[in-house]
């Protein structure tokens, strides 16, 4: 049941490829999950996240400094190597500056018919930031708008806060189901599941998870052991993930944007569907680059991690990632008055699985100490 | 004669005579096969026993089974008397014979524990590649960790390679380190390659080795002291690992800390495996051990 997220997750390049083929629709690339999928999906275009691939490359060392995290200069390497050739489009909305340099060279050196720059606010608390991002969401529904050649309407703008909302409504009930105290799927699943969704067409999506949740009662229930729970930037490294649960854990929810930071929360529909969009990206579980001067985001993982019962937490972050690592301290300060112990790991583009291991060994060993005493 | 290897450390065992292991409830083992350096621990119901330590072959099993036999050898044991083995140290998956595999942080903070007495509360084991500071509470449980990251930078390895290159025998490192009249500054990378080109350079420039390696030790001090301030220390403090053996190092680390760490009589490098013989202990009394 949940192979085929696997598989869509595997071979991301052909489905978008088969999409374009079977629909004759546009592809559009795009860097950060603050670009309003609402609008694009609304024009008939198929949004697809530009992820990295984890594997070491050497293409990127003149287009981006060396102290950028790795997960954009994975990004920018996609690019470069042409694994993307297929897009129409390329897109990002303004969140850290390491991604959007990724972005800028991307659009300079690798030709794509159409980019657009959308300006999202960083102090998304500011009251300025909503009129400002309405005005912005205006500006890029008519570019895309002009783009394809057939104006969004009302009626196309209502059918893709729909489609979004479907799916991450699943998404959230699939995410309701790891409470169990036996949970119906382990962190790479649920991961698997999440991040395939930034790039497959969303109703198809939908009717996989759909089909997934349906299925829930008849799978084999798993003992979770130690539940933990990921917090960190972008965390699609499957290997990594897979070897925490080997170690004797499983994750049981999280705070990354390939996790529920992308889904968490739904467009409310009203008569000024801007402005419900706006509201949407404006009150999202923030990025951190966006989390300020009130740092929301502790209160919202205390939570989280309350509500799915979670016993450790390991946070992780893109190396040289510095919203994250302004964040890290504060976030490890206010578990560990919670009584939850978290380790802290870097990631980089390929990850040191058998350090990572003793660390992660010697984490659950803390947990669970009172078995050795 | 062949040449002489400066970086080989002195490989020994020892059994302490007064214990009788027949008499004993509880022979359980741990086997820390480490980077550089494996060891043996033999325990009689939570009593240091016997010991080896020696250095780390190219195999895990092989080096597990060397430890172990050496240190049984002439106490009349046979790895079959142990009630539990538990393999410790990066090697600690790939020992066959072992019940349970448990991290050296957990090992060394319990060991340290057994050497230091129950006022550790932050534990520096320096390591052949390796770097971690660990706070545990009074019983020996580990409260938080942090390691160095990928790089064998100011670590054991990195001071063999230092003796080697300066002709002076590893044990008498730290003492020739003092041997200066005015503390140099300390070489500018503890990248093991970086700092022999640099500690060249200053041998051709003059210096006495002396003062190169008292440049050198004071590099890895103070690394060592900006990964300990990332955790914070909290009293008191004790060292285990082969470079707690290090006057050059250690010394320069208690100045550059202000903090003084504990002492103790038993060898430090053999800490996890101690450990390791400790937690097995507890396994058996758990009924969780090889003849339970």
């Amino acid at each position: 049941m949940t192979e085929r997220f696997a598989e869509w997750y595997k071979t991301r390049h052909d489905y978008a490829r088969a999409w374009k083929e079977r629909t004759g629709g546009k592809v559009v690339g795009y860097f950060c999950t603050y670009v309003p999928e609402e609008i694009l999906i609304a024009a008939g275009v198929l949004p697809v996240r530009i992820l990295g691939s984890h594997e070491p490359q050497s293409v990127t060392e003149p287009h981006i400094f060396g102290m950028f995290c790795p997960f954009c200069r994975d990004c920018l390497a996609q690019g470069l190597k042409g694994r993307y050739d297929y897009l129409d489009g390329i897109m990002i909305a303004q969140s850290c500056l390491h991604i959007r340099q990724a972005f800028t060279s991307w659009v300079q050196h690798v030709p794509v018919g159409w980019s657009y720059y959308l300006p999202f606010p960083n102090h998304v608390q500011s009251r300025a930031a909503r009129p400002y991002l309405v005005e912005e969401l205006r500006l890029f529904k008519e570019a895309v708008g002009a783009w394809v050649g057939r104006p969004i309407t009302d009626a196309d703008l209502d059918r893709g806060i729909a489609t979004c909302n479907e799916f991450r409504s699943a998404l959230r009930e699939l995410y309701e189901s790891r409470k169990a105290e036996h949970p119906p799927l382990n962190g790479v699943e649920a991961m698997l599941a999440v991040v395939s969704g930034q790039f497959v067409d969303k109703t198809e999506h939908t009717t996989a998870l759909r089909q997934l949740l349906d299925a829930l009662d008849g799978r084999e229930r798993r003992d979770p052991k130690i539940r933990l729970m990921l917090v960190g930037s972008e965390d699609d490294d499957v290997e990594f993930i897979r070897m925490v649960e080997a170690c004797g854990a499983t994750v049981v929810t999280d705070d990354h944007c390939t996790g529920t930071r992308y889904f968490w929360n739904n467009v409310e529909p009203g008569e000024d569907r801007l402005g419900a969009i706006a509201d949407r990206y404006l009150t999202r579980p923030p990025c951190p680059s966006k989390d300020w001067p009130t740092r929301s985001r502790v209160p919202h993982i205390l939570d989280l991690a309350d509500r799915w019962g979670v016993q450790g937490v390991v946070v992780l972050q893109q190396k040289f990632c510095d919203p994250h690592e302004a964040d890290t301290p504060a976030i490890i300060a206010a578990l560990r008055e919670k009584g939850i112990p978290s380790l802290f790991l870097e990631l980089d583009v390929t990850v040191p699985v058998g350090q990572f291991k003793t660390r992660t060994d010697a984490f659950l060993e803390m947990i669970t100490a009172d078995d050795l005493f | 004669m062949a040449e002489q290897e400066y970086w080989r450390w002195t490989e020994y065992r020892h059994h302490d005579e007064s214990i009788d292991p027949r008499a004993g409830a509880i022979v359980a083992a741990g086997i820390d096969v480490g980077s550089v350096s494996s060891q043996a621990v033999v325990t009689v119901d939570d009593r240091l026993y016997a010991f080896s330590s020696m250095r780390t072959g190219s195999n895990s099993p092989d080096s597990a089974t060397n430890a172990l036999n050496w240190a049984l050898e002439g106490t009349g044991l046979t790895p079959g008397d142990l009630a539990c083995v538990v393999g410790t140290g990066y090697g600690r998956v790939n020992i066959p014979f072992a019940d349970k595999a448990i991290t050296e942080i957990a090992c060394h903070a319990r060991g340290a524990n057994f050497m230091y007495g129950p006022s550790v509360r932050t534990l520096l084991d320096m390591g052949g590649q390796d770097c971690k500071i660990i706070h545990c509470d009074e019983q020996g449980k580990v409260r938080a960790f942090l390691m160095n990251d990928k790089c064998a930078a100011g670590t054991g390895r990195g001071m063999e390679v230092f003796a080697d290159l300066l002709a002076v025998p590893i044990e008498q490192v730290g003492a020739l380190s003092f041997e200066v009249e005015e503390e140099p500054d300390p070489v500018s990378s503890t990248c093991v390659v970086f700092a022999k080109s640099e500690a060249t350079g200053l041998l051709r420039r003059g210096w006495p080795k002396s003062k190169v390696l008292a440049a050198y030790c004071a590099a890895m001090a103070h690394r060592v002291v900006t990964l300990i301030e990332r955790l914070g220390i909290e009293k008191e403090f004790a060292i285990t690992g082969g470079i707690a053996k290090n006057a050059g190092v250690v010394k320069r680390l208690q100045r550059e800390l202000g903090v003084e760490p504990l002492t103790t009589t038993y060898d430090a490098q053999i800490a996890g495996a101690l450990g390791g013989a400790l937690f097995a202990t507890a396994l058996v009394r758990k009924g969780k051990g090889r003849k339970a």
